[in-house]
């Protein structure tokens, strides 16, 4: 009872905070639902709902339907994913516990990375795409994803590892850990929730990675859904309700993804007894 | 604890490690372009020699293409490249086709990497720059006569030489909200009205009107303006390839001064308002919005507005001074790369695109009023409503065009500067006089750096 | 061999000893070995070329020429543009990165805690985040913040009358601010998984010892949390130096009069715009000069308030 009644005024808060934050998914329907000649009127839902923004948008194009678009870019999340989390686990690992020749400088190196504004890579890293002969493929958009995963998801790793009770190393490593055996028997679960977070993240913004999709990826039979969607807005015409719609649907498996993974967020990690 | 260490040394040696890269590869980074691009100078001549190809070949050819557009042009172009392998059974297609935007944000990546599709569409807008870089071909030897106009052709060159085969005829006018007009009881624009008519209408509509909506809105583009000059006979801002500069300092200060005075009058939409608009957006455009009657419109881009707008739009030719007004060309194309290994295929099928009646039919409308007119005919009689508004303002325009002034190569931040210059105006920042001497400076300094 | 002695991510304890030397070496080089194969293959090229091309004229259609340091003079003696979108740049860093950093953790304090229908509440909080920046998202924007949008009419409501809120020279950038700190949700997971990762056990025994909420959040949260607030502090600052997508297409190319004109937008237009790839570049190293030194500070700054485990028990 008395939980309850605590609880409550916390609830209340919630839930007017979250709806205050998904308030323009309501306009973001109700604007997939219009013709074009609507979409300037203010009111939030179309006289007449235009339900086939949906089954057209989906099937825009004789060739190829989204469902094949959703399948290519999930295949091609589905890698990275696998690969981002691996192997920035490694990497995070060997700069946080380990000690190694001119690791400070690599480190620098590493967070250096991320401080040059990509755009003024994208040319030469094209051309050296292009003499592998591995442009019009995955393979320039999945391949960074199993060399660490970028710099972020590293020196965020790190700083997870570190805040790790070492005595949790040592105690292993008196019990006869190799590293590797440390690694993987008590570092990797131990930052479950920022691994979490890295799959989290590596999906979504793989998902909006635009710049480098059109680049890399010319057939439309290897489009992803991010591309895609371009093809309804054109020079002068844009099919407003088509995009809207499949907009929204391309949000969707990120929500989902979200969602069923937040929840390892709430398990946290037990170190009882180890301590102290 | 020597942390802070850290960071700046990793940047240190990081410099140092490129520095060293550069020493080793930066001499000779010819050969690392050379990796780039697989293209030898050899070839090109090779290939420019023999330019009409005496007897169609056999042997297997794959040309890639690329272009933008909306689904409709996409399916269309893939029939008619069906056409055409079923006409040359040994050519066959890599097709790419995008959106406007992705396309131009992919092409120049495609240029740096040597690696430009065959065949590819080039807009007007764009032209100059591709052409002053030597990306393009140059097509002067593919014989049009008697498909296009030798007008026209002559129109298009760029230094002498054809580097677009154009595609269908495109115009410049003005599009109005008709129905809202016709119900307030304003004035409707004629054809072969004059900037006085113009600025009239703006007075005209705004008494009429109600609250919050505007006859005209205020012209911040640097091509908007121009109108306004070369049509009173005083020749485009940039002429001799962008050598020459010309702002006409009366004409400019007549044309603003009267928008101020509009301005002050309401007769124009606020600043916030202006700022807000983007045209072609199903919300923010500031037709379809409703908020602005009178619009600058190309053939290409007024068949939009009846779909935001159906059947409420009608069309006027851009106010005419004493040398007419308006511009009535192509800028729609298609070029063949100087990265291509089958030009003389590349030639043959762009000469094929405009002239088969068979792709003709495939193709349609789909890149607006074909420059043939023998297929344009065949389409006549099945024209859609936004077809028919967009012939309407290319005969609107035609009478009236001059010839069409593109920025030259070396000009689009000049293109930017002018627009911000004219906002800083409209948001009360600085006085049309100012402008007009920013602005000109801004011009004379590109046309300077312009060898 | 200096810079690996001086150097002191942690202090190193049990694999030290210099009879290990060999085997904490390769197993150091194999743990990273990932990244750095990537790098020297993938990477390094080009961020030479680029720095390359910052001493070149590259129109980007054709090929570079070598100019020497003129990009750079011109850059810093000639260009308004440059101070501009500098300009715009750190204003933007200064109020965007301490909101998004606070209002992210106070959220996920509040997200933290386990009750019925967080997962709801924390995926609809996030869900702005997810969004992204797509020409979609663009015109959602336009729709709260135009001048008939949302914002205005509940301004409306209570008698005010609004402006362009994205449309104004003098509104753009604030609502800019406001609006990346609405996309929240990146860094406030970063800080939930960094909540959930402070063994229970410390908030547990503090109770028992009589000390109030307050007081556990700043001796028990904030020093644990420590490491993750320094991430999120160096990354929120880099993104925001950095920042692109809503300045490029939700204020229209960092307009109006170039109000939200930021360095990111500024240095593509440069490169795939103007075609001046050679001069964008020369922008980038400067961005990476800029960033790199308030990193760098960052760090210095760091041993102060950062508090890492292991490190806190070598230092006693």
């Amino acid at each position: 009872m008395k939980t309850l009644r605590s609880a409550f005024p916390r609830h209340l808060f919630l839930a007017v905070f979250s709806i205050l934050m998904i308030y323009p998914v309501i306009w973001w329907i109700g604007a997939s639902l219009k013709k074009n000649s609507e979409m300037a009127s203010s009111s939030l839902w179309p006289a007449t709902p235009m339900w086939e923004n949906y089954t057209k948008g989906w099937n825009f194009s004789s060739e190829f339907s989204f469902t094949r678009f959703f399948a290519n870019t999930l295949t091609m999340e589905l890698f990275n994913v696998v690969g981002g989390v691996l192997t920035a686990a490694l990497v995070a690992y060997g700069f946080a516990r380990l000690s190694f020749k001119l690791r400070g400088m690599w480190f620098g190196i590493l967070l250096a990375t991320l401080m040059l504004p990509g755009q003024v890579t994208i040319v030469p890293q094209y051309i050296l795409y292009n003499n592998f002969g591995l442009t019009n493929s995955y393979v320039p958009l999945v391949l960074p994803h199993y060399f660490g995963g970028g710099a972020f998801f590293i020196f965020l790793l790190v700083q997870f590892i570190r805040g790790i009770p070492k005595d949790l190393d040592e105690a292993a490593k008196i019990d006869g850990a190799s590293v590797y055996g440390i690694f993987f028997k008590i570092i990797f679960p131990l930052i479950k929730p920022a691994l979490v977070t890295t799959a989290i993240f590596t999906f979504i913004w793989a998902w909006d990675d635009f710049f480098a999709q059109v680049l890399y990826l010319s057939s439309m039979s290897k489009f992803t859904v991010g591309l895609a969607l371009r093809s309804f807005i054109d020079q002068f015409e844009v099919q407003w309700g088509q995009l809207l719609a499949m907009s929204l649907l391309s949000v969707l498996p990120s929500t989902i993804i979200f969602f069923l993974a937040q929840k390892h967020f709430v398990e946290g990690i037990t170190t009882t007894g180890l301590k102290g | 604890m020597k942390i802070q260490g850290l960071v700046s040394k990793g940047l240190m040696l990081l410099l140092i490690a490129a520095l060293v890269f550069i020493t080793a590869c930066g001499n000779n980074n010819n050969a690392a372009k050379n990796n780039a691009a697989p293209a030898p100078v050899v070839d090109d001549k090779k290939d420019a020699a023999p330019a009409e190809p005496a007897a169609p070949s056999t042997e297997p050819k794959k040309l890639s293409i690329m272009w933008w557009g909306p689904d409709a042009r996409h399916e269309a172009t893939l029939k008619a490249l069906d056409v055409y392998t079923g006409q040359n059974p040994n050519v066959t297609f890599t097709p790419e086709y995008l959106a406007w935007d992705a396309f131009w944000a992919k092409l120049p990546t495609l240029a740096a990497s040597k690696t430009m599709t065959d065949v590819l569409q080039m807009d007007a807008a764009f032209i100059n720059e591709y052409v002053s870089r030597g990306t393009l071909e140059d097509l002067s030897d593919v014989d049009l006569t008697g498909i296009v106009d030798p007008k026209i052709i002559e129109n298009l060159k760029i230094d002498g030489k054809l580097y677009g085969i154009p595609l269908s005829n495109n115009g410049q006018g003005f599009a109005f909200n008709k129905t809202a007009l016709e119900a307030t009881g304003v004035t409707l624009p004629k054809l072969g009205w004059t900037w006085d008519d113009y600025f009239a209408f703006a007075r005209e509509a705004n008494e009429k009107l109600p609250e919050g909506q505007f006859g005209i809105s205020f012209t911040d583009s640097w091509d908007g303006y121009q109108y306004f000059q070369t049509s009173n006979g005083k020749g485009p801002l940039m002429s001799d390839g962008g050598k020459t500069f010309n702002l006409d300092k009366d004409l400019f200060m007549k044309f603003y001064n009267e928008h101020e005075a509009l301005r002050k009058e309401g007769a124009l939409p606020p600043a916030d308002m202006q700022a807000a608009f983007l045209e072609n957006d199903a919300q923010a455009d500031p037709m379809a919005s409703g908020k602005v009657m009178l619009v600058g419109k190309s053939v290409g881009s007024v068949s939009a507005l009846e779909d935001l707008l159906p059947g409420q739009v009608d069309v006027v030719n851009v106010p005419v001074g004493s040398a007419g007004g308006g511009w009535a060309q192509s800028t729609i194309f298609l070029a063949v790369s100087t990265d291509s290994k089958n030009k003389d295929e590349a030639k043959k099928f762009v000469k094929w695109f405009i002239t088969d009646t068979e792709a003709g039919k495939a193709l349609g409308m789909t890149r607006g009023i074909p420059i043939n007119e023998d297929i344009f005919k065949a389409l006549e009689p099945n024209l859609a409503p936004k077809d028919i508004l967009g012939k309407r303002l290319a005969e609107a325009a035609k009478p009236y065009a001059l010839p069409f002034y593109a920025a030259p190569a070396g000009y689009t931040e000049f293109i930017d500067f002018f627009k911000n210059e004219m906002d800083a105006v409209m948001f009360g920042q600085q006085s049309v006089e100012k402008a007009y001497e920013n602005i000109n400076k801004k011009g004379m300094d590109s046309a300077a750096a312009i060898k | 061999m200096a810079s690996a002695t001086s150097y002191d991510l942690e202090k190193p304890s049990l694999w030290k000893k210099k009879k290990n030397n060999y085997s904490t070496n390769l197993a150091g080089y194999v743990f990273i070995s990932p990244w750095l194969v990537g790098f020297l293959l993938l990477t390094l090229w080009p961020i030479g070329q680029s720095l390359y091309l910052s001493f070149t004229d590259y129109p980007l259609l054709a090929d570079p020429v070598w100019v020497g340091a003129d990009n750079y003079k011109h850059i810093f003696t000639d260009d308004p543009l440059f101070i501009k979108s500098l300009g715009v740049t750190f204003t933007f860093v200064l109020f965007a990165v301490p909101l998004k950093l606070i209002f992210s953790l106070l959220v996920a304090m509040v997200l933290v805690k386990a009750m019925r229908g967080m997962n709801l509440y924390r995926t609809a909080i996030y869900f702005p985040s997810l969004i992204g920046g797509s020409v979609a998202v663009a015109a959602l924007w336009r729709n709260i913040f135009g001048l008939e949008g949302y914002v205005n009419e509940v301004l409306s409501w209570f008698g005010i009358v609004g402006k362009g809120w994205i449309s104004n020279p003098d509104f753009a950038l604030s609502t800019l601010v406001l609006l990346n700190t609405w996309q929240f949700g990146s860094t406030m997971v970063i800080f939930l998984a960094g909540l959930k990762q402070i063994p229970a056990e410390l908030y547990e025994s503090s109770s028992v010892d009589g000390a109030s909420k307050v007081r556990q959040f700043f001796t028990i949260t904030i020093p644990m949390l420590s490491p993750v607030m320094f991430f999120n502090l160096i990354l929120t600052v880099i993104g925001s130096f950095q920042m692109f997508t809503a300045a490029y297409i939700i204020t229209n190319k960092g307009g109006p009069i170039n109000s939200t004109y930021m360095y990111a937008v500024f240095l593509y237009e440069k490169a795939f715009k103007h075609y001046q790839m050679g001069y964008a570049s020369a922008l980038a190293w400067i961005l990476l000069a800029i960033v790199g030194i308030v990193t760098a500070l960052n760090f210095f700054a760091s041993k102060y308030w950062v508090y890492y485990e292991n490190d806190g028990g070598d230092e006693k």
